[in-house]
């Protein structure tokens, strides 16, 4: 590939990186001053998917675009797109399933609560059994 | 015009150190989490995020044996994520 469009992925791909980044100390911000477990849910899945994801897609076309990896170059952007799209996938799963095992289970209770409308509807739900 | 590899190079060494910073806010919430979620929420989003590093790490060191291990560490956490919500809603891990 000549130089204009490796430079073009480069520069594309180091964009990505550095949103990626930004979003990722910015989550890390968020898990530390958020009150209770449910509100740090969304710190931590802006971490997986910003933080994660976007990195790796950047990574991705930096590697593709950079000529001097060799015959590493494709391998390492191929495997990192396919990391990308995993985390992508498993990422929501996991902090879903996650987020229902604790309420459930109540080991994270909610502190600063408003309102609870699971909690409401189990209720509710539990008297009509 | 710098070259292309010295301005990879050079991106790389910058946002390693930004990426280690947000590496020991995550440890820090790891240690101090109250509940047992919060501890598994810090580690989950510590290790997507290395999967990340070791990709950029793997350009930057110019060897492709760094991705491999950054796919197992993704499935690794999901598991991690599976077992600990079955453990905490059932209180056994499905062996």
């Amino acid at each position: 590939m000549d130089p204009v469009t490796n430079w073009v992925l480069v520069i594309l791909g180091e964009i990505l990186v550095s949103i990626g980044v930004f979003f990722d100390v910015v989550a890390a911000i968020g898990m530390l001053r958020f009150p209770n477990f449910f509100v740090r849910l969304h710190a931590a899945t802006i971490g997986a998917i910003g933080g994660a994801f976007v990195p790796l897609m950047g990574v991705a076309l930096i590697a593709a675009g950079c000529d001097f990896l060799g015959k590493y170059r494709w391998f390492i952007a191929g495997a990192a797109a396919v990391t990308g799209v995993l985390v992508l996938m498993l990422a929501p799963v996991g902090s879903h399933l996650l987020a229902k095992a604790a309420h459930e289970s109540r080991a994270a209770v909610v502190e600063p609560k408003v309102v609870d409308f699971l909690e409401e509807d189990k209720a509710k739900e539990g008297g009509e059994q | 015009m710098m070259s292309l590899e010295n301005e990879v190079l050079l991106f790389i060494t910058i946002v390693i150190p930004i990426f280690l910073a947000a590496f020991i806010m995550y440890i820090v919430r790891a240690l101090k989490g109250p509940t047992i979620p919060d501890i598994v929420l810090a580690v989950d989003c510590l290790s997507y995020d290395l999967a990340a590093f070791l990709a950029l790490l793997s350009i930057y060191f110019r060897s492709p044996i760094l991705i491999p291990c950054a796919i197992v560490l993704a499935l690794w956490i999901y598991a991690l994520d599976v077992y600990v919500s079955k453990y905490l809603m059932k209180k056994e891990m499905g062996e």
